[in-house]
């Protein structure tokens, strides 16, 4: 048999349901992946062992009396910043070291619910503010296909922990990019669904207006049914749209006919690399000769995005994290005299210095003298943002461009220089602050580096977005692979 | 002090330059004219979802007080937040 940690979940359902493998030789698989690579990919944070070989066990059951679900016995990862009932979930920060979540966030109950075995928590920058893991106040993750260059972030354990053979799907989170770059930087398939989509229930929330959660994967089909399982409505968000879960039709329809927008702004950005142009420009070579038909659109207010976004997000990163002040959980300096030393003695030696940085920065843009300059300003630029999307999509049925516009950097390059670590998304904070769904697919490499393809959908066309990542994976052949760590 | 993150020397200075840097380029925000552009808060349809006042099952005190750093008598404890008189 082929070594299961290299197949999808739809060659694993067919060994799982035939009984040719059971769920517990396949999770056997997976940790005996992690032992023999994590300690050089590091995309691990906790194991959970015990949940895995109890929900292994579970999935076996299943299948013998025939009540398997769509990931039943499959094993995944997540993100340490998704609440699991008793498992030590800390945002990659110190000041929720020790914090076990008294419940489960929705995504990975329906996860669970679906037949999901997890393997363990994976790696992540702190409090999901980063683009490489190297704000992880554990410790990096390492690229599989480079170990001595970043995974992309934040959801880089996420993403390696898929790339690497070590799970099969992961969830992550992406807030201007967390999902899709390192989706793109490893080489594997990585969506963030409509701002809605999925419930943020059980989320540890970075910037509540453009947080979702998301799945990764080593093909379109899998990140599919990933999404299509955690996806929908959900009282306990109120955000969370009833609309029907959709996502995954027409999932074989083909791009003939498509209108495919190409915003000149994406493919003229700085810092983009001559290979990885390439790359994208031989991608949609196949996406026309697919039948698909390529129309230029403008993105006009692209070089304010960053902008925007680096007012929006650490304004309300500033709000959400002030309830980090060691009475409730976490960590707690217990020898301040008074509350005020408590709260300052805590967050100085819980937070990092890019908590720090956004918490200074969103406290300063909403300060009064400086709301209306800051943060109306750039909440009106999110709407001039929003309706270049709208005028593009009046064009064109989906935007495909570039998803990072470098390939995976040397660990160390950009941590000194926190407006070249923020520039690494300037292709994601749209999607991000639009509300749109949007995914990264491996479209070949570049320096024996993995590039991803973006494709962004009008909101609510997640099946949009998926038909295009589907037919482009089909006509080019190319498809995620495990990397040979 | 706002935002009680205790920095500590050297810090204002290390934190100062790198926000100039980051606010010097948010600054071409200035640039753009929006007199006449509403602000958008949040992007989707959904608004003042409201649910039906019942009650329903939630953590109990014990669950609720399961990661304290310090509770007593059910409660969670901190220093005092008064002078003493």
């Amino acid at each position: 048999m082929t070594d299961p940690t290299k197949l999808g979940i739809g060659e694993l359902q067919i060994l799982l349901r035939s009984r040719e493998l059971s769920a517990k030789e396949l999770l056997a698989a997976h940790m005996t992946r992690i032992d023999e690579v994590d300690d050089r990919v590091k995309a691990f944070l906790r194991r959970t062992t015990e949940l895995a070989t109890d929900q292994a066990a579970a999935a076996d059951r299943a299948f013998e009396s025939g009540q398997a679900g769509p990931l039943t016995g499959i094993p995944v990862a997540v993100k340490d910043v998704l609440c699991v009932r008793g498992v030590e979930t800390t945002a990659g920060s110190q000041i929720l070291r020790g914090f076990r979540p008294p419940y489960t966030g929705t995504a990975v109950s329906r996860m669970f619910a679906a037949g999901a075995v997890m393997l363990g928590v994976t790696n992540c920058d702190e409090f999901a503010m980063g683009s490489s893991t190297e704000n992880s106040s554990y410790f990096p993750t390492h690229n599989p296909w480079s170990l001595d260059r970043v995974p992309g972030g934040s959801s880089g354990g996420s993403a390696a922990a898929v790339a690497a053979g070590e799970a099969v799907i992961a969830l992550g989170t992406d807030t201007g990019g967390s999902i899709r770059q390192p989706a793109a930087l490893c080489g594997v398939v990585g969506m963030k669904p409509t701002y809605g989509r999925v419930s943020r229930y059980g989320l540890i929330a970075f910037a509540s207006s453009l947080d979702q959660i998301g799945p990764f994967a080593r093909s379109v089909e899998d990140a599919a049914i990933l999404l299509r399982a955690i996806a929908g409505h959900d009282p306990l968000d109120a955000t969370c749209s009833d609309r029907p879960n959709d996502v995954q039709n027409d999932f074989d329809a083909g791009v003939s006919g498509m209108r495919l927008g190409v915003p000149r702004e994406y493919y003229e950005i700085e810092g983009m690399e001559p290979g990885v142009k390439a790359a994208v420009e031989k991608a949609l070579q196949a996406l026309q000769g697919a039948g698909a038909e390529l129309v230029d659109v403008n993105l006009p207010h692209t070089d304010y995005g960053l902008a925007a976004y680096y007012i929006i997000a650490p304004a309300e990163c500033s709000s959400n994290l002030a309830r980090f002040d060691g009475v409730r959980y976490g960590l707690s300096d217990q020898d301040a005299g008074n509350i005020t030393d408590a709260y300052m003695q805590t967050r100085r030696q819980g937070f990092g210095t890019e908590v720090r940085r956004r918490v200074m920065l969103g406290t300063y843009a909403l300060s009064s003298g400086y709301y209306d300059a800051y943060y109306v300003k750039a909440q009106k630029v999110r709407t001039l943002i929003k309706r270049d999307f709208d005028a593009a999509f009046a064009k064109c049925d989906a935007i495909v461009s570039a998803t990072s516009p470098t390939v995976a950097f040397p660990i160390g390059a950009k941590t000194q220089d926190p407006l070249a670590m923020y520039l690494c998304d300037v292709l994601t904070y749209g999607g991000n602050l639009a509300g749109l769904p949007g995914i990264s697919v491996p479209c070949g490499m570049s320096e024996s580096l993995p590039v991803g393809l973006q494709i962004l959908a009008p909101q609510w066309r997640e099946d949009v977005a998926l038909r295009i990542a589907r037919a482009y994976e089909v006509a080019s052949g190319v498809k995620a692979e495990v990397a040979p760590v | 002090m706002l935002a009680r993150l205790g920095l500590e020397p050297g810090d204002e200075e290390f934190y100062a330059q790198q926000l100039s840097g980051i606010l010097g380029h948010i600054d071409r925000l200035q640039e753009l004219d929006t007199d006449d552009i509403p602000p958008t808060a949040q992007v989707v349809e959904v608004a003042n979802t409201l649910r039906d006042d019942v009650p329903r099952p939630c953590l109990t005190q014990e669950e609720a007080l399961a990661n304290a750093p310090a509770a007593v008598d059910g409660f969670f404890r901190v220093p005092s937040i008064q002078e003493e008189a």
